[in-house]
């Protein structure tokens, strides 16, 4: 009998830290900074007035000359600016850029551009980027094209795509992905979020040819 | 109907043992250590541990932290097993920037960092982070003390544990 009651007690003890489980963790409900439900026909944030695609002309992982506004000209685009010893959000970010490529249409992956431009004039050579970019690429048949520049390049990009311009080293920057549509318009902008993986694959079809 | 006594004990042992074998597995190590009692001033759940990406050696560290007193504790220092520099980084005025002096964790409030949220970056890691591995964090409060909790290492892209937080 004291065994018996001794089970009960247990038992109950087992429910009790099940239930204190269950109430910790609320499932997969977007937090506050990521609550965004989008804009218009976008699940990204709407743009209004959209914004040209920008002119600029930094340097490729190869070390050629890339000019922005001709070389993606007519493509769905999608730009960000980052750095490559950043730990948390740009990983993440290209991360989910891939994933939603890699989820879409050959097609469409086909015509479009992700363009990588580090904030870190310092560390960021081409082998690097070109390293750290193929962690993202793999799968995918869109052109992952990483450039760089002088500190006075990348500031005058920044400010071309109307993107806060990066601070200390480029290690403060902008969590802005912009999506430039086969118009040569970005209507949509997507800021870091748990579920920019979903928007980007949603609204990447909207922009493109058809 | 009357069972043989050998097979009562012995059914009676391994209800015991399989009730005693769900309560161990049914405490986490990391509350365990950091106490799941009401009684804890501090409680740290959902820690995780992001590998590096490479070329680059930096890591994040993520956790929620839940100041259960009355009073205001700071969380003045991380150090963690994986790398010999650890720094807290949270946002401020919208910016990412390097707890120098702590961060200050309100009472019955709670930090939680996430992707974007803030992070402990690790640098000098004293060896490769792979999936699977766990890394011990041991967080360092002003009132509080020392508090141990281990973090397990999650791939880029997989799956992390839910705050559940609103913040």
């Amino acid at each position: 009998m004291i065994r018996r009651t001794r089970l009960a007690v247990l038992l109950v003890a087992v429910a009790v830290v099940l239930a204190a489980c269950s109430g910790s963790s609320s499932g997969s409900k977007p937090s506050q900074l990521n609550d965004n439900s989008g804009s218009g026909p976008y699940h990204g944030v709407g743009l209004d007035p959209a914004q040209p695609r920008p002119s600029f002309t930094l340097t490729d992982t190869a070390g050629k000359s890339f000019s922005f506004g001709q070389q993606t000209a007519g493509h769905p685009t999608l730009l960000y600016f980052g750095y490559t010893n950043c730990p948390d959000v740009c990983p993440t970010t290209m991360f989910d850029v891939g994933a939603a490529l890699h989820s879409l249409a050959k097609s469409l992956q086909d015509q479009t551009y992700v363009v990588f431009v580090t904030t870190d004039v310092k560390r960021d050579t081409g082998a690097v980027i070109h390293r750290w970019l193929s962690n993202f690429d793999g799968g995918t048949s869109a052109h992952f094209v990483g450039l760089r520049g002088t500190q006075a390049q990348i500031n005058a990009a920044q400010t071309a795509a109307h993107i806060t311009v990066a601070a200390d080293d480029g290690q403060t920057h902008s969590a802005d992905v912009l999506l430039f549509g086969s118009d040569d318009y970005a209507r949509v902008v997507y800021p870091q979020s748990t579920n920019e993986q979903q928007q980007i694959a949603h609204d990447l079809p909207l922009v493109a040819k058809s | 109907m009357r069972l043989p006594l050998p097979a009562v004990a012995a059914g009676a042992l391994l209800l015991i043992a399989g009730a005693a074998g769900l309560v161990r597995g049914a405490v986490p190590q990391a509350i365990a250590s950091g106490g799941s009692s009401a009684a804890a001033p501090i409680v740290v759940t959902n820690a995780y541990v992001r590998p590096p990406v490479p070329p680059s050696q930096t890591a994040a560290a993520y956790f929620t932290v839940y100041n259960t007193t009355a009073q205001d504790d700071t969380l003045t220092s991380v150090t963690t097993g994986a790398g010999a520099v650890a720094v807290l980084h949270t946002i401020v005025n919208g910016t990412m920037v390097a707890a120098a002096n702590g961060v200050v964790i309100p009472a019955h409030g709670t930090l939680v960092l996430s992707t974007g949220n803030g992070h402990v970056m690790i640098e000098q890691l004293f060896g490769r982070l792979l999936p699977g591995q766990n890394v011990n964090l041991e967080l360092t409060f002003a009132n509080a003390g020392p508090i141990t909790v281990t973090a397990p290492v999650i791939a880029l892209g997989a799956p992390v544990p839910s705050t559940g937080a609103t913040k």
